[in-house]
């Protein structure tokens, strides 16, 4: 059952930030820091994560767009990056990707039959029945009408044009498909075809797909394993169910706090009905959910309290140039000042140089120092889930903040 | 509808004024057209809704549904290529449309403004923030520069831009997404405007910045009790933020309500199938889609609009253009069924006597809907039998 068709090995890519006369490389963007995945054969892999958190990146990096300034990337067990020319081009066979922007990745001067014919035409492939009969069958695999196949772009919808993008990419029969945000620009009634499409897909030519989004909604629905991503980092990986129902990593909690749910009970703003009563404890304005309050990782099934929206992140991510020392994610952590350990430290935490609007913030020593490991780390509370090893966390204090009846 | 609309509107205020608070910003059916190669198509088509103060009323549609245009409408902002055929929008009592172009513009920013969904294309990259924030204050306000400046940090400082009296001098492209978005909002509020209209604020936004910014947008509101229009396609957005929902479709609002009601008991098919259609917690299996996609506004469907992704399509959909009905106090449908539909029922099959039993009365359920599949497909085949 789980075997890996896609395996990265501590990836790194690191962009170089050059200045001066001589172009001399002085700093790096540290887009992709050091990323171990494993998608298995006939899964999903969804990873989530905010802009510049270095999805899009570990992603072109996996198709072959960008090589990789450290790492493996080993496809059905052989290392990319030894591979020779000729080696290469099979990869791309392999690995084909599906691409954001409907609009802007299919040219527009090419008749849809040109665009989902160009893979052969590259890789020199004279496909059984001719070019023309496969692009036909391609077409309506992904549920376009093969007579449209002297269009162009222009004359179909976003959806439609979509489907172009995921048949094109289906045109040499990849084992994988690293799909980068391919609906988020699609209208609501719209996704849903196209997700069910790449369902479809899976289930019929067995291939598993790396499903690059920053709609958590989408992802929960699509995948059967879920990475999450900050600042060029996995901080949080596991089965979907794990990591929604039970997120162990305080910026995982966030980010599914901040998903707006569309249950009007479940307010996002506090402003102008009485829903929840809002205690703000802590020094930052965080309100920190206890065990009581549940599910703060359940989006969708939040109960009557409304604990979504009680965590709000403060400012922005870092940039990926000079990330903050120890952990990642310290600068805007909910949790880390609000631990007991963080005011027995004696040292207060100075302000970031030339950033003093970032303000005094107290957070446990070792969250400054230490790079966290992604281990399992179960509640304590369960020993039940001692078990489980898929689930790893990169957080020194993490926590399950659900409660622990709900698991059983 | 529009036959009689100028004596029904001037009713309706009139009511209105009566016995609700008056709104801050009264849209009445508004219609807006756009000169094309195809001639005229009609982007928004008889749109009425009203913002009161303290509330936020959020427009909700797929791209193409007439939502930003209408907004636009009411700002004097439509392209040349767009007229207003029809309808008022009053704001204070003015009706902003009537006005000349330079008088519009007068009480554009003043009292009601608008913040962009883009903002770094809204921004103009060669001007600090503090001279875009500054240019409205000087210009309508007439104010020194130095006191000019002294609001916009002010007003950064409301947007909760950290370090604001450092940030004034610095350019758009020096901010991030979030931030630049806060810029949008502080210098949309410059002027103190009674009405706020937000054009997908947050769409281009992360989710954990998008959380901030509308919880700011949220709270500004609140202490100003300013109406806030909120459009965007993000049903969590609506569901996380909003008073008062319009649904729009092909250029019409299918359905208004306050925002739990619509949730919980939609009155018109296409509010149903969005809300069924969101990815959800514990639906595993397959994602329920709306068949087809959001009709050309220049092949407008015969009928509902909608009835060619309806699952609840019935034959009179199909030729009459649903009347305005009002399944509940305070809620409106534009859909032949909108009270079985608000019941949670199917509406009878055609082959029911409709007037005894087609719209009022509901038996359907499963089993009748399952029937009505069947009967609805032998009825197209063999209509005039």
């Amino acid at each position: 059952m789980a075997e890996p068709v896609l395996e990265v090995r501590d990836l790194v890519k690191h962009y170089p930030v050059r200045n001066g006369l001589l172009r001399r490389s002085v700093s790096a963007v540290k887009a992709v820091d050091g990323v171990s995945l494993t998608l298995d054969r006939g899964r999903t892999l969804g990873l989530v994560g905010e802009s510049g958190s270095g999805k899009s990146t570990l992603a072109r990096v996996l198709v072959g767009v960008e090589t990789p300034t450290s790492g493996q990337v080993l496809v059905d067990g052989e290392d990319v990056s030894r591979l020779s020319r000729a080696g290469r081009k099979q990869l791309r066979r392999d690995v084909q990707m599906v691409f954001q922007d409907p609009y802007t990745s299919l040219n527009p001067r090419m008749s849809v039959n040109e665009i989902v014919g160009e893979p052969f035409a590259i890789h020199g492939i004279d496909p059984a029945g001719g070019r023309r009969a496969a692009v036909s069958e391609l077409l309506e695999l992904v549920g376009l009408d093969p007579d449209h196949a002297n269009r162009y772009p222009h004359q179909f919808s976003g959806g439609q044009r979509q489907r172009v993008g995921i048949a094109r990419a289906l045109a040499l029969r990849p084992k994988i498909l690293v799909c980068d945000e391919p609906v988020s620009a699609l209208d609501v009634s719209v996704q849903g075809q196209v997700i069910n499409l790449l369902e479809d897909l899976q289930a019929e030519l067995g291939l598993s797909y790396l499903f690059v989004a920053h709609d958590l909604g989408v992802v929960r629905h699509i995948a059967h394993d879920v990475a999450v991503m900050y600042l060029g980092r996995i901080v949080e990986q596991g089965a979907e169910a794990e990591v929604y129902d039970a997120a162990q990593h305080p910026y995982t909690q966030a980010l599914l706090s901040a998903v707006p749910v569309p249950d009007p009970s479940v307010r996002l703003v506090t402003s102008s009905r009485p829903v929840e009563p809002t205690p703000v404890a802590g020094p930052v304005e965080t309100r920190v959910p206890t065990s009581s309050t549940g599910s703060v990782g359940a989006i969708g099934s939040v109960g009557p309290t409304g604990s979504v929206g009680a965590i709000v992140l403060e400012g922005d991510p870092p940039s990926p140039v000079d990330p903050p020392s120890g952990c990642p994610f310290h600068t805007r952590c909910w949790l880390a000042p609000t631990l007991p350990e963080a005011r027995t430290d004696a040292a207060p935490a100075q302000p970031p140089a030339g950033r003093p609007d970032l303000g005094l913030r107290l957070v446990p020593t070792m969250c400054e120092t230490d790079v966290p490991a992604l281990v399992p780390r179960s509640a304590d509370t369960s020993p039940g889930a001692a078990s489980d090893v898929s689930h790893v966390v990169a957080c020194h204090f993490a926590r399950e903040l659900v409660d622990p009846r709900v698991e059983v | 509808m529009s036959r009689t609309r100028s004596a029904a509107e001037e009713k309706t205020v009139n009511k209105d004024e009566s016995c609700a608070p008056p709104p801050l910003l009264e849209v009445t059916d508004l219609s807006v057209e756009f000169r094309t190669p195809a001639g005229q198509v009609r982007a928004v088509d008889g749109l009425s809704y009203r913002v009161e103060a303290g509330r936020t009323l959020a427009i909700v549609g797929e791209s193409g549904s007439g939502k930003s245009v209408s907004s636009l409408a009411v700002l004097g902002l439509l392209p040349d290529t767009a007229t207003v055929t029809a309808g008022t929008a009053r704001l204070d009592g003015v009706d902003l449309l009537a006005l000349s172009r330079k008088e519009h513009r007068a009480r554009c920013g003043d009292q009601v403004a608008m913040v962009f969904q883009d903002a770094l294309a809204a921004l103009n990259p060669v001007h600090t923030v503090g001279y875009q924030l500054t240019e409205a204050l000087r210009a309508r306000r007439g104010m020194s520069r130095a006191d000019a400046r002294k609001r916009a940090v002010e007003l950064l400082d409301l947007v909760k831009v950290p370090n604001a009296k450092a940030r004034v001098k610095e350019y758009p492209h020096e901010f991030s997404g979030g931030m630049r978005q806060r810029v949008m909002i502080a210098s949309a509020l410059s002027l103190d405007p009674a009405v706020l209209i937000a054009d997908e604020p947050t769409t281009a936004l992360d989710v954990t910045v998008q959380a901030q910014v509308l919880r700011l947008l949220a709270e500004i509101q609140a202490e100003r009790q300013m109406g806030l229009v909120l459009i965007t396609h993000d049903l969590g957005v609506v569901a996380g933020v909003a008073d008062d929902v319009t649904v729009m479709y092909a250029g019409r609002a299918v359905e208004q309500a306050p925002v739990v009601p619509a949730y919980t008991a939609p009155a018109h098919p296409y509010t149903r199938a969005l809300l069924r259609s969101i990815p959800s917690a514990s639906g595993t299996g397959r994602l329920s889609v709306i068949p087809g996609r959001p009709p050309s506004l220049a092949a407008r469907p015969s009928g509902c609009p909608f009835h060619p992704r309806c699952d609840a399509a019935r034959d009179v959909c199909r030729t009459e253009v649903p009347p305005a009905a009002v399944p509940a106090k305070g809620r409106m449908s534009a859909c032949h069924f909108a009270s079985d539909i608000m019941a949670g029922q199917e509406p009878a099959p055609d082959g029911a006597d409709e007037h005894s039993t087609g719209r009022t009365t509901a038996a359907g359920n499963a089993a009748a809907t399952a029937f009505d599949r069947g009967d609805d497909r032998g009825d197209s085949g063999g209509d005039h039998g």
